[in-house]
């Protein structure tokens, strides 16, 4: 079966505009004209880069924890302490550790908007962020900055790879391995956590397994474990420095099981190898590709048919991306008015398509957290739901306020209202808070708490002024062509922030109020006809 | 309002929404409560970016002697509500309500079992008692306002989260898939012309319950959700402490396990009409309940946790008059793989202190016999307890039922945890969940539950 291909003549600007925003996070008009003079499939492979696994550079704070490592090592001359100095001195830490876990948790999300941001990483990085909400992992349980990072560049290396590397790749993975209890299961009591989500939420679907199955397989994996960090003498290097897997033999089952009706004395290679040669498992992840790439999931003819690309290309995940990218039921209008915008691409996307520089890590971090999305953080295993669950009262009034900042932005005196400015300090590192020694004098916990919010109010008030959004520039979007007249801005505004689509009357004429009849048009007047623009329901489209 | 921020609020003017145009378009039946919103015009000044959020106290409170003349007409006073407290991750039942006298429970649980002198005793006759940190709920069951329902499940049960989630929320059988929930239904079947606020979600998710052929219901977070108080000159107030400056601000604690809220979808809808909706649904709704909250008054004192604050809240604004007949809450972290003792007895002190304080309040304020809250949870936990200390996922338990209008004790029988008893090691249900609910819906809400529920089932023997 052949799948379907959009021809060359049917590519022009409005569908690049649409491959450029929903490969990668959108972009400037300049960028939408130089794919549109590509191929179709030329213009997706351009997105996605050179095929060399792409070199990176970590945030330097995930490498070298400042008071982590060296309170791990004293941590056993607490236990000599007096109970109740200890319980200060305990106390005393926790805080310290974990407003320096907070600072590093933020350096990590503010780098990887920073890659989204960046055209050349776009697509790749995309990728990466379906693989974070597919195999969802939350620091709320990991609690360990560092290994979320090796999770994130996991998914990098090996996004556009083949899918059963990728599978393998985390089923070995210290946060998928701790998140989902497989780090400490053992032949007595094997866990059937990540066995289950493996079947259910990674590879299969419910209905293409049994309970018997999850409990063999659980067994199989018995023994994938963590070792915490590395032994004594060993150079801490990038990777040894970190948790790392370790297959531990003691603790493994190594007695027969049967799962997907055969036997054998499998370990957990082998069930993801059984896994993947289910029926199931290409419809599940092709499925899952076109829902998160065009908002719905494919009808039974197209799903056949993308199902045939998966399984000629073997589960190589580029090549199937660019037949998805140049199908054209990617393009037809029932897809495009279906899908919304997480709450990270609306964030990147709006930048990238205002031209202007991110917000600091800590407000861009916290807009997308309370638009429903916190880096790091799913709300369970199965990742952000997505689509229109995106939307409610509370998040869509959150939008348009947050865009207003953007576009607008925040100086004055009601500056980040509703964020709460002592805790971005904190994750923006603006307040310093001692790495405390056990040598050290001890606080009681009322002093330190005293001191604590003394600091922590006095970097809030700086806060205010470090991390003010600025306005959007207003060179990019409008000339002085586009000023002279509010018809021609509303329609020069809506083709860029609004690729592929076309505004009912209804809403333009919200954005021709919004213009204004003044010509030609002042800053203001502009300002106002893009915040008309992306304070709709339809920009929340994409 | 301070002063400078009036010009800039005034030259947001050109952003204003003619919304009589917008509601004619979209054929929406007029309301009082839209056409007093529309007569205020709030509306333009939440749209500008120098102008925080829709809930800004001052503008409230110019305004809040309008809005109690107003809303108060359209109250409904009368009406009876229904308040669904998930306790989500799967709450292990069996150290909830604790069989007393039982050897295979005993036995199951060697370090996890509660002794028999833990236990909360409920009545001489009861053979069941509740966790040490439910006090506050043994109270309400000694003062009759507390059901306890035993062994609710399904038949063939789910040990998924999600799955099990889906199924309490769509109410089908286990085998069955629904794009809409049983709380949605009950909006399409018998609140057709209400407000979208006739449901309402604290919480930034909304609950696959509701999900519904015409969805319903609001979600309630104050703008930019955790807030810290600023004091009178615009600073942060010298003790640092994390303060709610709204009513709705609500503190979230940490999730204790994996699972915690566990989002929902609506139905099949096109994105963009629902956007459209939502849009305008903002607009009234957040006002509305603003206002309730500020006109109704707490009478009890509140446990300081996350779930007190949200119990205190619906409960001003049940006092306030709001209209809605469904809330709903979530409390997470019951997924208790392992280390359950702490974490579990810490989950329930939460929820147990704050539903009595919320009962309590409720019976002050003279609203106790209109309100009903029920508890549920995906599912209980396995008897056997586990070699970390916790529990894996189970089948059936019991919940709760509470208000005034539930006849007190414990309604249906508690299985068997005999090991031939079991269902692959968890227990079996007795009571269908889907008869809580139709009892509810028949009962309590006083609508038919077939339309909803897809089929008859058996009322319990609540509300007598």
């Amino acid at each position: 079966m052949a799948i379907a291909t959009l021809p060359a003549s049917a590519w022009d600007k409005e569908k690049a505009g649409v491959l450029l925003q929903r490969a990668g996070f959108g972009g400037t008009p300049q960028e939408v004209e130089a794919l549109a003079k590509m191929q179709p499939w030329q213009a997706a492979d351009s997105l996605l880069g050179p095929p060399e696994i792409p070199h990176v550079d970590p945030p330097p704070s995930i490498l070298k924890p400042a008071i982590g490592d060296k309170l791990r090592t004293d941590r056993n001359r607490l236990k000599l302490m007096d109970p109740k100095v200890r319980e200060d001195k305990q106390r005393e830490i926790n805080r310290a550790l974990k407003a320096e876990q907070e600072k590093r948790l933020t350096d990590l999300r503010g780098w990887w908007f920073q890659r989204m941001a960046d055209p050349a990483k776009a697509a790749r990085e995309k990728v990466v962020l379906f693989l974070h909400g597919h195999f969802a992992t939350s620091e709320e349980k990991v609690r360990n900055p560092a290994v979320l990072y090796q999770q994130n560049r996991l998914f990098r290396e090996k996004a556009l790879g083949s899918w059963s590397d990728l599978v393998l790749g985390v089923a070995k993975d210290p946060a998928m391995l701790n998140y989902l209890d497989g780090a400490k299961s053992r032949s007595e009591h094997p866990n059937e956590n990540f066995a289950r989500e493996l079947f259910e939420l990674f590879t299969l679907g419910e209905g293409h397994y049994t309970e018997k199955d999850i409990q063999e397989a659980a067994r199989a994996f018995t023994g994938w474990s963590v070792r915490l960090r590395s032994k004594p003498g060993e150079v801490m290097d990038e990777e040894t420095h970190m948790p790392s897997f370790v297959n531990r033999p003691a603790w493994h089952d190594g007695k027969p099981k049967r799962v997907f009706g055969k036997t054998g004395n499998f370990d957990g290679e082998d069930v993801v190898r059984l896994t993947l040669q289910q029926p199931a498992a290409s419809h599940w992840i092709t499925g899952k590709l076109w829902r998160f790439y065009t908002g719905t999931p494919p009808q039974a003819e197209l799903h056949k048919e993308l199902v045939a690309a998966w399984e000629e290309n073997q589960g190589l995940l580029r090549p199937f991306l660019l037949a998805i990218w140049t199908h054209p039921e990617f393009y037809s209008l029932g897809s495009t008015r279906n899908r919304v915008k997480s709450p990270v691409e609306w964030l990147v996307g709006l930048c990238r398509q205002l031209e202007r520089p991110l917000p600091a890590p800590a407000i861009a971090s916290e807009i997308t957290a309370q638009l429903g999305q916190k880096l790091f953080a799913p709300p369970n295993v199965k990742g952000w739901d997505g689509g229109i669950t995106w939307i409610n009262t509370a998040s869509l009034q959150r939008r348009y306020e947050y865009a207003g900042w953007l576009v607008g932005g925040t100086r004055g005196a009601r500056n980040l209202t509703g964020m709460d400015l002592g805790r971005l300090a904190v994750q923006s590192g603006l307040v310093e808070i001692p790495i405390p020694t056990i040598e050290g004098e001890t606080k009681d916990e009322k002093t330190l708490k005293k001191e604590f919010a003394q600091k922590r109010n006095a970097a809030a008030r700086q806060a205010r002024e470090v991390l003010a959004i600025s306005p959007a520039p207003l060179a990019p979007l409008a000339g002085s062509a586009e000023r002279q007249d509010p018809d021609r801005l509303v329609a020069h505004l809506s083709t860029r922030l609004l690729p592929g689509e076309t505004a009912p009357p209804e809403l333009q004429a919200r954005f021709k109020k919004a213009a204004g009849t003044a010509k030609p048009l002042n800053d203001a007047a502009v300002r106002q006809t893009v915040l008309a623009i992306v304070q709709s329901p339809l920009y929340q489209l994409g | 309002m301070p002063p400078s921020a009036k010009p800039s609020w005034r030259s947001c003017k050109a952003l204003f929404i003619n919304w009589d145009e917008r509601r004619r378009t979209l054929n929406q039946p007029e309301l009082k409560t839209r056409r007093e919103f529309l007569r205020t015009g709030l509306l333009g000044s939440s749209l500008c970016w120098t102008v925080p959020g829709f809930l800004q106290n001052t503008m409230l409170s110019l305004h809040a002697a309008a809005d109690g003349q107003i809303v108060q007409g359209v109250t409904g006073k009368d009406g009876n509500i229904l308040v669904v407290l998930q306790l989500a991750g799967g709450n292990d039942g069996l150290n909830t309500v604790i069989p007393v006298g039982n050897d295979d429970y005993r036995r199951a649980r060697p370090t996890l079992g509660l002794r028999e002198e833990q236990v909360l005793k409920l009545g001489q006759k009861e053979k069941a008692g509740f966790h040490p940190a439910l006090a506050g709920l043994a109270q309400a069951f000694g003062e009759g306002y507390l059901t306890v329902v035993q062994g609710v499940g399904y038949p063939n049960p789910n040990r998924s989260h999600f799955r099990s989630t889906e199924i309490w929320a769509t109410a089908t059988d286990a085998e069955k898939a629904s794009s809409t929930g049983w709380i949605g239904r009950y909006f399409d079947n018998a609140c057709a012309g209400c407000d979208a606020s006739v449901g309402l979600t604290l919480g930034s998710q909304s609950p696959q319950a509701f999900s519904a052929q015409t969805p319903k219901g609001v979600l309630y977070e104050a703008p930019g959700g955790k807030r810290r108080r600023l004091g009178a000159d615009g600073e942060p107030e010298a003790d640092g402490s994390m303060t709610m400056a709204t009513d709705g601000d609500l503190e979230e604690g940490p999730a204790g396990g994996s699972i915690g809220d566990i989002p929902g979808s609506a139905g099949n809808i096109n994105a963009l009409d629902f956007l459209e909706r939502t849009e305008m649904d903002v607009q009234v709704t957040q006002k509305e309940i603003a206002a309730a909250s500020q006109r109704g008054k707490n009478g009890a004192t509140y446990p300081g946790s996350s779930l007190g604050k949200q119990f205190a809240l619906i409960s001003r604004l049940i006092a306030g008059g709001m209209k809605t007949r469904i809330y709903y809450i979530s409390q997470g972290g019951y997924d208790t793989h392992t280390g359950q003792a702490n974490a579990h007895e810490r989950l329930l002190r939460e929820m147990g202190d704050a539903v009595a304080a919320f009962l309590s309040d409720l019976k002050a304020q003279g609203n106790l016999g209109r309100v009903t809250l029920m508890t549920f949870s995906e599912f209980g936990r396995r008897v056997q307890e586990n070699a970390s200390g916790g529990t894996d996922h189970g089948a059936a338990a019991p919940l709760f039922l509470a208000g005034g209008g539930a006849q007190a004790g414990f309604l249906g029988e508690m299985p068997s945890l005999a090991a031939r008893d079991l269902d692959d090691g968890d227990v079996k249900f007795n009571v269908d969940f889907r008869s809580v609910y139709a009892t509810v819906l028949e009962k309590h809400l006083g609508v038919k539950s077939d339309p909803i529920l897809g089929r008859a089932f058996p009322l319990l023997k609540a509300y007598g």
